[in-house]
């Protein structure tokens, strides 16, 4: 469509965008979108509607960010100009004013495809409106901040948006929620499954982390699939044959989240589709930062490990590297409840040199019950890290960080990082 | 009676853990197993799913809360223990209840869709609906010290005055009333029952070390506690107090 019905209101929206800024200097930018919302409604539809190669929607209870992040990649590496949102918050408003900054009065974009990352609850609210062509869905957690969402109640909301996919749904075959999801789609729709095989899901004893593992695995041929993990390389098997990739991060859901993008950006590109091209893509993104980020600071090598939530502390805990003996754990103010990470079963963590962070005492106290050595509490950041940074280095290992979010927030300041990822 | 131990490991059972384990109050049960083990004594953890899994002598039994979504099937999966848990709570097994766990251990649950879930009927009592959910700490003056926890719950709880755990310092407890002081939780024999979810015992020891006690004379024994637990529980009083502080209340 190429009418001029959006133009008076894409025009104030530029207007009240500049006007906000004045005000707010790097701020406000979703105000513009509220305005153009209310005296267009149907305008964010029908752009993100209007694209060449239609609408991607990825969403799922955890690693969006990842995936939309991996999908982009291997979407630009073959060629596509990508329109995309770069977080989840506000998303009505704030895609509208990330349109506005792009579209001709027309209402269209230059582009060739939209990708967006959404939260399972936003997405019901606005997919009523949107028709995407790919839906790709991640998984079903149980996660304590959203503890009084059920997984029934997320499986719900996800359904929700599956439904709108006018061509395929990608969804995870391991996660029995999507899995079930995915048996119940209409006919009319088609499903790209990816997983991992029963080998390495076999070392992984408590799970990936879903609310519900499926009772079977993939069967060969049948869908992208994780063959092997190894550190941050892992192998993947497509139809055609097996590619390597080097994974951002450590870690099995870094793997799973390399599946989600693939699967999907085939379903997205068809036959244009190139694994090579899109696992060399993949694997040229850079470290994420806290994630199982290496840094160096001062000439001392550290691996960054976050932990946003029961799954992904003890994900991260059953893949750290054995005999890990420099271990600093920070658990900030974050951690409201300190029952919040007790699900948690640490004991694998074997030693840890300090403790520290506002909740400091009770994941000590926690660590303690899992017969983890602790020989130090100490709640003050800076002094912790400090007194960590300045040990020789490890014999086995690398000197290893595990902190919440607002953990990560004080190391960062501390020793003067800048991070490249706050979003979840 | 002059046993100085056991001649099988000390037996804790967690009831239930895949449903009744939302907030990690099935980690209780791993609390007493620690604390016995830092006795001196050796101990385990028995998960029990269904009857098929109950070991042949039980030491403590942990309950753990769940959610909404899971209230009827964790209703049906305590109720095939019923006879057991009726056995143990009146022979002076203790037996700690959580949350939901606690409720569908009394007569039943309201919902608010004016629904009712009924219970096992051991404890009395039963849920109700509250207008708001209940979220915070909870600090609570007990016979066994000043309990400091966590709370999380969208009903309160109606027939425990008689016998309630302790007097509300900071928080909702079982609910707000119109005449005498805020109470919470519900305690019958060696029954506890509580909204303070978590790691209740491993924060509160003094509650922890009531529960071994009866544990421990059920076979003659004496229980005292290692110097790992001592230790351990300066932590957690550390932890407790920054609450307090939190809170406004005195630290201990
Ligand atoms: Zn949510």
């Amino acid at each position: 469509m190429s009418s001029l019905r959006y133009a008076p209101a894409i025009l104030i929206g530029r207007v009240v965008r500049v006007l906000a800024r004045w005000r707010k200097p790097g701020g406000g930018s979703a105000i513009p979108g509220v305005v153009v919302n209310r005296i267009a409604p149907g305008f964010l539809a029908t752009t993100l509607n209007g694209f060449p190669l239609g609408l991607v929607i990825v969403t799922g209870s955890s690693g969006k960010s990842t995936t939309t992040k991996m999908l982009v990649g291997v979407l630009r590496a073959h060629g596509l100009a990508v329109f995309t949102n770069q977080s989840t918050a506000n998303i009505s408003q704030g895609l509208t004013s990330a349109l506005l900054e792009q579209v001709t009065l027309s209402g269209r974009i230059a582009g060739d495809v939209a990708v967006l990352e959404m939260d399972e609850g936003h997405g019901a609210f606005i997919a009523g409106s949107l028709s995407p062509r790919v839906v790709s869905l991640t998984n079903v957690m149980v996660d304590q901040i959203d503890r009084f969402h059920d997984s029934e109640m997320v499986a719900g909301l996800l359904a929700k948006i599956a439904a709108r996919a006018t061509e395929t749904v990608v969804l995870n075959a391991d996660d029995r929620y999507l899995a079930d999801l995915g048996d119940a789609l209409e006919s009319t729709v088609q499903v790209d499954r990816y997983g991992v095989t029963a080998d390495v899901l076999r070392r992984y004893p408590r799970g990936l982390g879903y609310a519900q593992t499926a009772p079977t695995r993939l069967a060969t041929g049948t869908g992208v699939q994780l063959t092997n993990i190894v550190g941050r390389d892992a192998d993947v098997q497509f139809v055609g044959g097996n590619h390597g990739i080097r994974l951002p991060a450590r870690g099995i859901h870094y793997a799973v989240d390399a599946l989600t993008a693939l699967s999907t950006a085939q379903a997205t590109l068809g036959e244009r589709f190139d694994p090579t091209l899109a696992c060399t893509a993949l694997s040229a993104m850079p470290a994420v930062f806290g994630r199982g980020e290496v840094v160096t600071v001062g000439g001392k090598t550290i691996e960054f490990v976050l932990v946003q939530n029961p799954s992904s502390f003890q994900l991260n805990v059953d893949s750290l590297e054995a005999n890990t003996e420099q271990i600093l754990v920070i658990i900030g103010s974050d951690v409201r409840d300190p029952s919040y990470f007790w699900p948690v079963d640490t004991s694998g963590l074997g030693h840890v040199l300090i403790a520290s962070g506002l909740k400091a005492h009770d994941i000590a106290l926690q660590l303690a019950y899992d017969n983890v050595q602790v020989d130090r509490i100490e709640p003050d950041v800076p002094t912790a890290l400090d007194a960590f940074m300045a040990l020789p280095d490890p014999a086995t290992g690398v000197k290893t960080i595990i902190f919440s979010a607002d953990g990560m927030r004080r190391t960062r300041a501390h020793l003067g990082l800048v991070s490249n990822a706050e979003e979840s | 009676m002059t046993a100085t131990s056991l001649q099988r490991p000390f037996t804790v059972v967690s009831i239930l853990p895949r449903l009744l384990d939302t907030n990690g109050d099935a980690g209780n049960a791993r609390v007493l197993a620690q604390r016995i083990r830092w006795s001196g004594h050796d101990a385990r953890v028995v998960d029990v799913h269904s009857t098929a899994d109950l070991p042949e002598h039980v030491d403590a039994v942990a309950i753990g809360s769940g959610t909404d979504a899971a209230l009827v099937s964790a209703r049906d999966g305590l109720r095939s223990l019923v006879e057991e848990l009726r056995i143990w709570s009146n022979s002076g097994v203790p037996v700690l209840a959580v949350g939901t766990g606690w409720e569908l251990l009394s007569w039943g649950i309201d919902l608010a869709d004016g629904t009712v879930v009924e219970g096992l009927g051991l404890v009395a009592g039963h849920a109700v609906p509250r207008t708001t959910r209940a979220t915070d700490d909870i600090m609570v003056a007990s016979k066994y010290g000043r309990l400091v926890g966590f709370e999380n719950h969208a009903r309160d709880y109606v027939g425990a005055e008689a016998s309630p755990l302790g007097r509300v310092l900071h928080g909702t407890g079982n609910g707000e009333r119109e005449s005498g002081p805020q109470i919470e939780g519900l305690t019958m024999g060696e029954v506890f029952c509580t909204h303070l979810h978590g790691p209740v015992l491993a924060r509160n020891p003094t509650l922890a070390d009531h529960l071994l006690g009866a544990a421990f004379t059920r076979h003659g024994l004496e229980y005292s506690r290692g110097p790992v637990a001592a230790s351990v529980d300066e932590t957690a009083q550390a932890a407790r107090n920054l609450v307090a502080v939190r809170l406004g209340q005195p630290v201990e």
